[in-house]
Order: structure tokens, then sequence, then C-alpha cells
């Protein structure tokens, strides 16, 4: 997997697409943590633009987790802009829209 | 097959207040809304079909006691909660009437709320009953002795009358136990538990409470989906969020509603019972976990369709 990446306004933006599953989940957080690398390096925030994943199981859930709490280590500013319906669900019924910051898009998220 | 459920709450018992049942009445008579019933049978009819769970009844607050029914033989358990007092009760009513007195149990654990309705079971001072337990710790006699000590209970367990036994079981071997065939798994919780899956002509039951899936443990989530595989129904532990179980309640020993969707469907399970209910939810957060519960089903969306059921005291779910 290749994560479409962008530098706009201190913020670090990468867009994954497709189903995060069982088999494509390891490449996921492998990505997800050289991107934090890099805000991290460049001092920027990162925002995770999902318009183009159509679905995540609980194992996308879990990378989300673990880079998340990552990034808090490394005191990187994480966002999440763009989900479809379904994954603004998942998000509610799992809770995690409790702890992650959540924005409608990503222009939203450079704002907020 | 019939599963009764007899206890579904986690942790310890929850009581009904007052102000609870207020809430139900006031929530009944909105949905009334002054409408005239011309017998108690239409009344009934309203307030079975119209009036929604947590408005008409109660997932009740006993804690963890699973009957499985096979309709004659030995009487067969999951632990011990507050509801085996209720489960007792009746059982002396149905030996009077002729039923085998031969309880076998099976005990995931022996936390409190898993083993508290045992000091207060009518049958065991009955020297006409055999209660044979089964478990895979090693320290099953001496949790059910310790309880009934003067310090904590009147009546020590040497009083009892009926012929005790216990019996240890080992993860992934199968034993064969009043009719049923019978395996074991181990669990992650604090000093260990165990799951059970029980099958008889065709169906299969797990009993898995008490159970934290780990995050970043896939062997072991594996084993769990094999342990699973196509069952009939899994009683599962839906005490958490998923967000609370991988975070603030990590380690603690228990897992999500999500999880249990996850794992049952990639196991072809027919359903799932969401159980050991968070003591701090009342009706109207269960049940609103449980139609989320539902939601989420539908949203990952395979094949086979999984039902979900969440346990309620006094729940009868026939396999
Ligand atoms: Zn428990
Ligand atoms: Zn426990």
């Amino acid at each position: 997997m290749e994560l479409k990446q962008e530098t706009r306004e201190r913020a670090l933006i990468v867009a994954p697409n497709g189903v995060i599953d069982h088999d494509s989940a390891p490449a996921f957080e492998e990505q997800l943590h050289k991107v934090l690398k890099s805000a991290d390096d460049g001092a920027l925030s990162l925002i995770i633009d999902m318009k183009d994943i159509e679905y995540m199981s609980t194992v996308g859930l879990r990378v989300l987790m673990r880079v998340s709490k990552r990034a808090r280590e490394a005191s990187v500013d994480i966002k999440v802009a763009g989900m479809n319906a379904c994954m603004c669900e998942i998000f509610k019924i799992s809770r995690f829209d409790k702890v992650m910051q959540v924005f409608d898009t990503v222009d939203a998220a450079l704002a907020g | 097959m019939l599963v009764r459920f007899w206890g579904t709450r986690g942790s310890i018992p929850k009581a009904m207040r007052a102000e609870v049942v207020r809430s139900k009445v006031i929530a009944a008579l909105v949905a009334a809304d002054g409408r005239r019933f011309d017998s108690e049978t239409a009344v009934a009819r309203f307030v079975d079909e119209e009036l929604e769970m947590p408005v008409a009844g109660t997932y009740g607050g006993a804690t963890s006691c699973v009957e499985v029914d096979g309709g004659e033989g030995d009487f067969l358990v999951c632990d011990m909660g507050s509801g085996f007092r209720e489960f007792g009760i009746d059982a002396a009513r149905r030996m009077a009437e002729g039923h085998s007195k031969t309880f076998n149990i099976f005990m995931s654990h022996m936390h409190w709320d898993h083993i508290m309705g045992f000091p207060f079971f009518g049958p065991s001072f009955d020297p006409e009953v055999k209660i044979r337990f089964f478990g895979g710790h090693d320290d099953l006699e001496e949790a059910l002795r310790r309880q009934q000590e003067e310090i904590s209970f009147p009546v020590p367990f040497e009083w009892l009358k009926a012929n005790i036994e216990f019996n240890k079981v080992v993860p992934g071997e199968t034993v064969e136990v009043g009719g049923y065939q019978v395996s074991t798994v181990k669990q992650y919780h604090s000093h260990d538990s165990y799951g059970y899956r029980f099958e008889a002509g065709g169906k299969s039951l797990v009993y898995s409470t008490d159970s934290e899936h780990k995050d970043d443990d896939p062997e072991s989530e594996d084993m769990f989906v094999e342990f699973f595989r196509d069952a009939d129904l899994v009683i599962f532990d839906t005490m958490y969020s998923l967000l609370d179980a991988w975070t603030i309640k990590q380690d603690w020993g228990h897992s999500s509603n999500v999880v249990a969707v996850d794992l049952c469907s990639r196991a072809g399970a027919h359903r799932v019972a969401m159980f050991h209910h968070e003591p701090i939810h009342d009706d109207a957060d269960i049940h609103r976990v449980h139609t989320e519960t539902i939601r989420y089903e539908e949203l990952i969306g395979r094949n086979s369709r999984l039902e979900v059921l969440c346990a309620y005291d006094g729940m009868e779910v026939a396999l």
C-alpha cells in the first residue's frame, strides 16, 4: 500500500485507500508509522484523510489506536478527516469518536 | 437444547430502585397516550408489542448463571453468580416433580460474582443431591470453602448434605458429561478463566465470559474463532466498549460488543448473546448498546448473518 502524501499549512496529510482488513492492516500500520516519523521530524501535525477508505474492520481501528498512542508520546497532533457514513458509525459504536479528533473534511481538520 | 439465563450482570448484582420503576411507568403511560383498553389481555398485548424492552422489561441484575436444559437427564449449569439462588428454587420444584438430582456445574472461574450464589443454593442441603463441579482451576474447592468460612458466612461448607465432587478439565481435551461433549478453552482474565463448548444432538453452545481479547494477539484470536466455529449460540462477555477495553480498562479481563461480533462472524456462529453487563449501565444503556451492536453486525456485512441477542435474566433461547 502506498499512501498519498502532501504537506499543507504545517500538516502532513496522508490518504490511505480501499479496505483495511486482516490482509492489508500490517502494511497500513507500517506506512502510518513512517509518516508519523516524518511528521515528527518536520514538526508537522498529521491528518489521515479517510475519504477513500471504504471500510475498516477492528484490525484497522487497532492500527489507528496504536499510531495515535505513538503520536501522543511524540507530541504529534493527529486528526482523522473525511470518513464515509459507514466509518462514522463504526467510530461511534466503538467509541473511538470520543478519543480521536474527527473532522468532516481535511479543510476542517486544517482549520480545527 | 434450551439455554436459560438466570443471571446476566457482571461484577456485582444490581437491584432495581424505586425511581427506575417510576420512570418505566411514566414512559409506558406516555406511550399509551390516553388510550383505553377493553381487557387485561389488550393491555398485555400493548406492553408486549408496542413498548420497548427498557420500558416494558429489564435486563435484570443477578450475576452470571446460565442453565443448559436438555429436557431430560441431569442439570447442567455454568457459574453460580447470584442468579444461582433463583435457579436453586426452581430446581427444587423440578426435583419434586421427578427431575434427576444430579447437578453438573461448569465454573468459568471463582471471582465473587460467579460463586456468590452457592451458599444460598437450597439443594446442597439435600442428602440425595449430587453436585459435580467441573473447572480448569486447582483451587476451585478452596474458593468455595473459603467463601463459607465463619468470618464471612454462618453456614460452613462442611454442613452441606449433598454429595459434592470436584473434577478438573483441561483445555484442548473433550469430556463427556451428562450426554454433552464438552471442550474447554483457557481465557485471559485475572487468575485465569475458562470457556466451555457444549455439543449434543447436533447443536452447540459456547459459554465464554470474563474473557479479554487482547488487541495485539492474533494467534489467540484465531484460536477463539476456531473454538466458536459454527456454534448455534455464543455467550460472550461484552462488558465494555471497544475503546474502554483497549485503553483505560485494558487488562481488566473483559471484552466488548464489537469484538464479540468480529470473532463470532469470523467463526460463522449463528447467534451471539451479549453477557456480563456492566453494572453502571441501566436498562436504557444496555438496550442502546444492543441496538448499536446489531447495527455494527449489519455494517461489517459478511455473507452469513449473525443474530445478535442481548441476554437478560429470565431469557430462554432454544437451540
Ligand atoms: Zn465476572
Ligand atoms: Zn472475573
